[in-house]
């Protein structure tokens, strides 16, 4: 009993020190601020895209590419998607010359008589002239055979309308019923949802390596080491201490997120898992911590196993969305989305992810505490990662 | 005006930064990790647009992904004739609501035929290929639908003609002799490279040197050096100068390195030489402002979490604009420095006026460099 009280006191001093800084209090709510844009930017996005036929994940582009017009009748010129290409109204002479200077990308004309051909019920002629020394022809090449389609599409319905006015024939339609969320949406909605309830697990690792890295520079671990407690019990001290800290900012950005509007199913549960997953991460970051010379080296380490970390929790999400396979729910971010989605998930499904995550933890936090009892890892002269690994795996002798 | 002694201090300066920076291990590893990530982005878009785009698709012939399910009673029918013209795989089932139970496994879609002679269609909208199936599907709809309607009215075959067909399109090539290589000649592909993959690439380096500029001051100050480096005989001026080069130095080879990478890749970068001029401000902009961070905390911890900070904000305001329409602040946009790497990049000829559009980013770098050394003489006028 003697054993818990010791960690529990570290864990209690690294709170209450962490929360007095004012600079670490000022940081920890522009963070929320930070969610606050994220929120506001990703409402925006969600209703640009919900807007367009299509739903389809591309820049705006705007003024992308210019294209010179020469439409007289102006029923193909109205048809040209103006957001991506820039019209320039012309009567054709000098738009050689332009694309020559790089003024314009192309010059696509119709024929002059286009109204009365089609009143006749003639071919109209389209040409399109395009610079191919320009990346950007796909677009407009792309963009003039749209054009051509869907004039072509509305002209063909006007001559059978006209072929047979007394239609008996019921206007066959095309009726389409849809099933399933479009893929793009799925990712918008859930994995951003997702993404935004694991990201404050990330912003907490510099108190772990301050506190640890930290001692290492102010030569201070001598003292810590010295003391009636043993490595693993401060080592875990300190990481429920950001645990803690981390309990408390997604407390936080959860309350925001269902006041913006969010549904959030399952919460408490949801809270929990994501609660539970600081643990390994804090884990992974004793390890750099413990095994880091200095901050430069720490900072460094920490920027790349979190973008590992973050590939390992989020892959596995991605995966869910387009194939529904149970191996996937071993990434606790599938079961989060699985849950604040409300779709149905079995125990087993959500044991899944919690034994992976425990197991981690245990893994992690036994390797820091492998790593933080070593005179030489703590002291130096530190042994490189290769040698390491074998002493740990027993391999070689120290 | 600068003496050659105090150039050769600045170089001295320099010369110890850049030695600490190439001794980093990690951040040479770092470098490399930047190819895997090029790589890796213009493979995945190449996908992406082969996958949305229907043309592509039947060259690259993934006819075998397209499935949709049918009734038996259509097979054989003028309307699976035109879908497979379309190149889909039909697949025909007893009944349609057998086919219907495969929708979202096996099937994209389920068409049927009602009795009112109306095309009905199912689809799984959350399947990669709904786009490309469901263009082909109502293609091969409306040719059927012409078809019908066409045998009723009794017309001659050039009649015919004109209504299937009644605008003739015909593409001529100019410049052809200087037709640049695209990897993909795919709309999607040009539109999501240079219009986010190009700026991205080209700015990783300066988001990725922010890690060492923190340490630059920062570090000093806790290794108990930086009294020393006050103490240097340089004015704060040069002081500030020698610690920016090597890293912008860096950032801008290797920004450069990966504009090669991408000519390589069969992206071609026009203009590469403003684009170094944009990039050389916007990296200024990046490595004072962590320089000054790291200057104003007295911490590590709080110099990355600060310096974390603002690489988000820098992310929001470089990239966001990319992806936004927005009729207010379309003029706005037009002076953010993403938004001009696009344009730079993809146009072989430009007007050289474009170029007044980094006026804002040069100004506002020369502000943050200005306040750097300010605030490195005030360090100055208190520490010492």
């Amino acid at each position: 009993m003697k054993l818990n009280m010791n960690f529990s006191i570290i864990t209690r001093w690294e709170f209450k020190n962490t929360l007095k800084s004012k600079k670490f209090l000022l940081i920890f709510f522009m963070q929320l601020s930070v969610l606050a844009m994220l929120i506001f930017m990703f409402n925006s996005f969600a209703a640009n895209i919900e807007s367009e036929k299509g739903l389809s994940l591309t820049p705006s582009l705007v003024d992308f590419a210019t294209l010179d017009v020469d439409d007289q009748g102006g029923l193909f010129k109205k048809s040209i998607d103006q957001e991506i290409i820039k019209i320039y109204s012309t009567n054709g002479n000098s738009s050689f010359l332009r694309i020559e200077a790089g003024e314009t990308n192309g010059l696509y004309t119709v024929s002059s008589d286009s109204i009365v051909r089609i009143q006749n019920g003639e071919i109209v002629d389209t040409v399109l002239y395009l610079d191919y020394a320009d990346p950007r022809r796909s677009v407009i090449r792309d963009s003039i055979n749209t054009t051509t389609k869907s004039v072509s599409s509305a002209l063909t319905q006007s001559y059978l309308q006209s072929a047979n006015p007394s239609n008996n024939t019921p206007q066959a339609g095309l009726k389409e019923e849809k099933t399933g969320e479009s893929l793009p949406m799925q990712i918008i909605k859930k994995v951003m949802l997702v993404v935004l309830l694991f990201l404050p697990l990330f912003l907490f690792g510099n108190i772990i390596i301050d506190s640890v890295v930290g001692e290492k520079e102010r030569k201070t671990a001598e003292i810590l080491v010295a003391m009636p407690i043993s490595p693993g019990e401060i080592l875990l001290g300190k990481g429920l201490a950001v645990v803690a800290i981390s309990a408390l900012q997604v407390v936080m950005w959860i309350v925001v997120l269902i006041a913006a509007g969010f549904t959030i199913n399952n919460v408490i549960l949801v809270y929990l898992l994501v609660v539970l997953t600081a643990v390994p991460i804090v884990g992974l970051t004793s390890i750099i911590a413990a095994y880091a010379k200095n901050y430069k080296e720490a900072g460094i380490g920490i920027t790349f196993a979190y973008v590992m970390v973050v590939g390992f929790l989020i892959v596995p999400a991605l995966a869910y969305i387009s194939r529904k396979s149970f191996s996937a729910n071993i990434s606790p971010m599938t079961t989060v989305m699985r849950l604040f989605a409300g779709e149905a998930i079995t125990i087993p499904e959500i044991l899944m992810s919690v034994t992976f995550v425990i197991i981690l933890s245990i893994i992690f936090f036994g390797i820091a505490t492998w790593l933080f009892r070593r005179d030489d890892v703590l002291f130096g002269p530190r042994p490189g990662p290769v040698k390491l690994t074998l002493q740990f795996l027993r391999i070689k002798k120290r | 005006m600068k003496t050659p002694s105090t150039i050769t201090k600045i170089m001295a300066l320099a010369k110890k930064e850049a030695r600490d920076i190439l001794q980093n291990r990690i951040y040479l590893l770092v470098v490399l990790v930047q190819v895997f990530i090029i790589i890796g982005a213009v493979g995945l878009v190449a996908v992406a647009a082969v996958a949305s785009d229907p043309a592509l698709l039947d060259q690259v012939g993934v006819t075998s992904a397209l499935n949709i399910g049918l009734p038996q009673n259509l097979e054989g029918s003028s309307l699976s004739k035109y879908l497979e013209e379309e190149k889909i795989t039909l697949n025909y089932y007893n009944t349609t609501d057998e086919a219907k139970l495969e929708l979202g496994t096996k099937l994209v879609a389920v068409v049927d035929l009602s009795s009112s002679g109306e095309v009905v269609v199912q689809v799984d909208t959350s399947n990669v290929f709904y786009p490309v199936v469901s263009t082909k599907i109502s293609d091969a709809v409306d040719k059927f639908n012409t078809e019908k309607t066409l045998k009723n009215a009794g017309l001659n075959e050039s009649q015919v003609n004109i209504i299937q067909n009644p605008v003739n399109f015909q593409e001529i090539k100019i410049n052809q002799d200087n037709q640049v290589p695209l990897a993909l000649d795919s709309p999607y592909f040009v539109e999501v490279i240079y219009g986010f993959i190009v700026p991205f690439i080209l700015l990783l380096p300066f988001f990725l040197a922010s890690n060492i500029v923190t340490d630059s001051v920062v570090g000093e100050k806790e290794r108990k050096t930086f009294e020393v480096l006050l103490m240097t005989p340089l004015s704060s001026y040069m002081v500030i100068i020698g610690k920016i080069i090597p890293i912008l130095f860096f950032s801008l080879i290797q920004s450069i390195a990966w504009i090669a990478v991408l000519d390589l890749l069969r992206v071609p970068i026009f203009n590469p030489g403003l684009l170094v001029l944009v990039l050389f401000f916007m990296g200024l902009a990046f490595i004072g402002v962590g320089i000054l961070i790291s200057m104003l905390v007295d911490s590590t911890k709080e110099a990355n979490s600060a310096i974390t900070l603002v690489l988000v904000f820098a992310t929001f305001i470089l990239f966001i604009p990319l992806f936004v329409k927005s009729e207010i602040f379309q003029g706005v946009f037009n002076f953010i420095p993403t938004v001009l790497m696009v344009k730079l990049a993809v146009s072989p000829n430009i007007r050289p006026e474009i170029m007044l559009y980094l006026l804002p980013t040069l100004i506002i770098s020369f502000l943050i460099f200005v306040g750097t050394v300010r605030s490195f003489r005030h360090e100055r006028a208190i520490r010492l």
